[in-house]
């Protein structure tokens, strides 16, 4: 029976599936989207934000954080076991200060976070970390910017443009079809803010955007500008659609044009 | 720091359960500090952090029991303490020379040591105090550097190797290691020079010199030292540095061991005899006037004597 | 001989710390930097058994940045200054104790109040308007009682520095040769060329 296999304890079905691993994913599936892409020059972080209720204090609820001067993590599943692993991972980007001199690479500090999720999957009497993360940022001497993905498992893997969280299958086919390389920056921020759009219904009051343009320079996008994008976006949108609409009222007038011109010329052959 | 009461001590509970960890602790790609919180963890794995030790009840005392040190000159083991070792960071790289002489109390106990380490074909470490502190812990460094290599797919830079050396001799200080070495190489931000010693002093800087015989290779480096020398006469330099400690100091001399470091790696240049410098020059070498370096074949014929002109001529 | 000097003024504390790192009879390094920014408006200078000194100073920058980045807010002087002499004194009744000897300078910009804190390896806090450490405190602390003015402005009070300086460097047997000089006020940390 399954149930024997699903246990506090990771241990194998017989399929060799880890069902405490699966469930995490599935938090991870149930928690607000994330989306970070990777430009030419500029990596961008968004994230959805749930509504703040009326009487809550906004500033406690952050879903971007900063790890270190130069990353920035973004994480969808269970904030609290978010914030456990955020703790950790900012200790070793201290730590590792302390004993290389050096400041972490992104990479780093990803293989250092998704070996902690691993640990997880693999020790007595603890549950997976119910979140996956996006890490960005840009490496001591370099201005390619980077953009990693870590998942309760331990897996980890670099992207162009990626997505976590709820209906992130939806947003990752949308970058597919839109991402290109060598994004500038304002086209970067756009597809971040389209991209988050296609799950976020309720517009630029929940969505949060994190921009990191060089070695330690990240800032984040006030809602004002949020909504300038989102209006451009909505803009642009309408214009397609009207386009749209217009290409297919002529199609459709030529189409009847023609059938009514075909029938013109059917007719005398009809009439004999 | 605190818990270094927890470290050192033999007879406790503790060192029953790091005994036990020691069985289970079977990799090190994190840092305890990882584990800071132990969230969840019941387990023995990974709890106190802790490092070899000789299993002796106090390793600090048999040490100073069988080995000379300021307090008692006369025991069985002598440490190798004279030497003279050189590094200085110019245009074209870094240049490493050292001299041979092995010395255990009173007598020279080797003429053709090895005293720069090749810890990669990038890094070097030359070698000053315990010969045997300098050559086991560079050889464990050299190792870390490798896994460091393979973890994060680049080389190491000289000031993450050199750290990582002095943080390890830092957690045995006061238990009788004795070194001073300079770790020499180049990585991304160029040619790099650090000195590290046994009390956990590391310094970054352009030229250095340790050992008993330093302050006489000091006083020739110093005055010949610019950023701009080309290759030859900075190996030039380096060698002749060497000659003036080994003539001068007791416990250092034989043959010079020179080296230089490049953008591609270190490279061999060669080992000079002291004694025939003195006399000869070090020979057709690049750099070298071919002139011997001691003083009275340098001054042959020259003389301090001021006579009258007419006391001259008379 | 390490000396370090510090002192306050108008919106303002001056650190300055010798430049030399000597083993035996030998300077190994004569632009060494013994003043750590330990954030946007602290400064820490840091003396005494060498080894000691880097680790101590290294192992309380990190954490202190570390706090920064966990709180989103830097600690301010006086509690930054209760952490360290903290830190020291367990290390004090730890099997290896650090000896090493601080200066701790930082701007609070949320009273406009500069602070100095003198730190002795025993532990010994006290907050103070000028202090040293070293050898260079027997002719300095004198010469501050005498010259320092708290309402001093900057360019007073590197006169009253530079006093200091003189004065070591006259009547000193070893004294090292140059110094770093660090200011910290509302404006942040800036190094001074002296």
């Amino acid at each position: 029976m399954s149930r024997s296999y699903d246990r506090a304890l990771t241990v194998f079905s017989p399929d060799g599936h880890l069902f405490q691993v699966e469930y995490a994913n599935e938090a991870v599936r149930r928690g607000t989207c994330a989306v970070g892409v990777r430009g030419k020059d500029i990596v961008v972080l968004g994230v959805e934000k749930k509504s703040v209720l009326q009487l809550q204090d906004p500033r406690t609820v952050r879903k971007v954080v900063m790890l270190d001067d130069h990353i920035c993590l973004a994480f969808a599943g269970l904030t609290a076991d978010g914030r456990v692993l955020i703790d950790k991972a900012r200790m070793e980007c201290q730590s590792h200060r302390l004993t290389v001199e050096d400041p972490v690479t992104v990479e780093y500090i990803t293989r250092h976070i998704a070996g902690i999720q691993q640990r997880y999957t693999q020790s007595g009497g603890v549950r997976p970390f119910g979140i996956s993360t996006l890490i960005v940022g840009f490496d001591p001497h370099d201005t390619r910017p980077r953009l990693y993905m870590t998942e309760p498992s331990g897996i980890y893997s670099a992207w162009k443009a990626n997505a976590i969280g709820r209906s992130s299958k939806t947003v990752r086919e949308f970058l597919e079809k839109n991402h290109k390389d060598d994004l500038t920056r304002e086209e970067t921020i756009k597809l971040t803010i389209k991209s988050l759009l296609e799950v976020v219904q309720t517009g630029a009051k929940n969505i949060e955007i994190s921009v990191m343009e060089s070695y330690g320079k990240v800032t984040a996008l006030d809602l004002s500008q949020i909504e300038a994008i989102v209006q451009e976006i909505e803009r642009e949108k309408e214009a397609e659609a009207e386009r749209k609409r217009s290409r297919l009222a002529a199609t459709a007038a030529g189409q009847a044009a023609m059938s009514s011109r075909a029938g013109d010329a059917a007719q005398p052959s009809g009439q004999q | 720091m605190n818990t270094f009461v927890n470290r050192f001590s033999t007879n406790n509970a503790l060192s029953v359960i790091r005994k036990a960890q020691a069985v289970v602790d079977d990799d090190e790609e994190f840092s305890d500090a990882a584990w800071g919180s132990e969230a969840g963890f019941g387990s023995l794995a990974k709890g106190v952090p802790s490092f070899s030790i000789p299993a002796v009840h106090d390793p600090t005392a048999f040490l100073r029991l069988h080995t000379d040190d300021h307090a008692d000159p006369n025991c069985r083991i002598k440490i190798q303490h004279g030497t003279t070792t050189l590094a200085f960071r110019f245009q074209g790289g870094v240049i490493v020379a050292v001299d041979s002489r092995a010395t255990a109390g009173s007598y020279i106990a080797s003429g053709t040591v090895k005293k720069v380490i090749e810890i990669n074909p990038y890094l070097l470490g030359t070698m000053a105090g315990g010969a045997a502190d300098c050559q086991y812990w560079e050889t464990y460094l050299g190792i870390q550097c490798r896994l460091h290599e393979l973890r994060n797919k680049e080389r190491i830079s000289v000031a993450a190797a050199s750290k990582y050396l002095s943080n390890l001799v830092y957690s045995y200080k006061g238990m009788g290691l004795s070194m001073g070495t300079m770790i020499c190489g180049w990585d991304k931000t160029g040619p790099a020079v650090f000195y590290v010693d046994s009390d956990g002093t590391r310094l970054k800087g352009d030229l250095f010199s340790v050992g008993s015989g330093s302050t006489f290779a000091y006083g020739v480096l110093d005055q010949g030292y610019r950023w701009d020398l080309t290759d030859e006469e900075a190996q030039e330099l380096g060698r002749r540095s060497i000659y003036a400690a080994g003539h001068r100091d007791a416990f250092s001399g034989n043959t010079c061991n020179l080296y230089h470091v490049k953008e591609d790696g270190w490279r061999f240049l060669g080992n000079y005899d002291i004694t025939k410098m003195h006399y000869d020059g070090p020979g057709d070498v690049p750099g070298s006037a071919q002139v011997a370096y001691g003083y009275d074949v340098r001054v042959e014929g020259r003389t301090s004597s001021n006579p009258p002109a007419a006391a001259a001529t008379a | 001989m390490e000396c370090s000097f510090a002192l306050t003024g108008k919106g303002y504390v001056l650190i300055a710390a010798d430049t030399t790192a000597a083993r035996s009879i030998v300077k190994m390094k004569i632009d060494e930097d013994k003043i750590k920014s330990l954030g946007p408006h602290l400064l820490m200078a840091y003396s005494g058994e060498p080894g000691d000194t880097t680790q101590f100073a290294e192992y309380i920058e990190r954490n202190i940045r570390l706090y920064q980045i966990r709180n989103l807010y830097p600690l301010r002087p006086p509690s930054a200054a209760s952490w360290i002499r903290r830190a020291l004194a367990d290390s004090l009744r730890s099997r290896k104790p650090y000896s090493v000897n601080l200066l701790l300078g930082g701007y609070d910009t949320s009273n406009h109040t500069p602070s100095l804190y003198w730190i002795d390896y025993l532990g010994t806090q006290a907050e103070v308007p000028f202090a040293c450490h070293g050898y260079g405190s027997y002719f300095a602390l004198s010469l501050l009682d005498r010259y320092h003015d708290p309402e001093a402005n900057l360019e007073e009070g590197l006169a009253v520095l530079r006093r200091c300086i003189d004065e070591v460097s006259k009547r000193l047997v070893v004294s090292p040769g140059k110094y770093r000089v660090k200011v910290v006020d509302k404006d942040g940390i800036r190094e001074i060329e002296f």
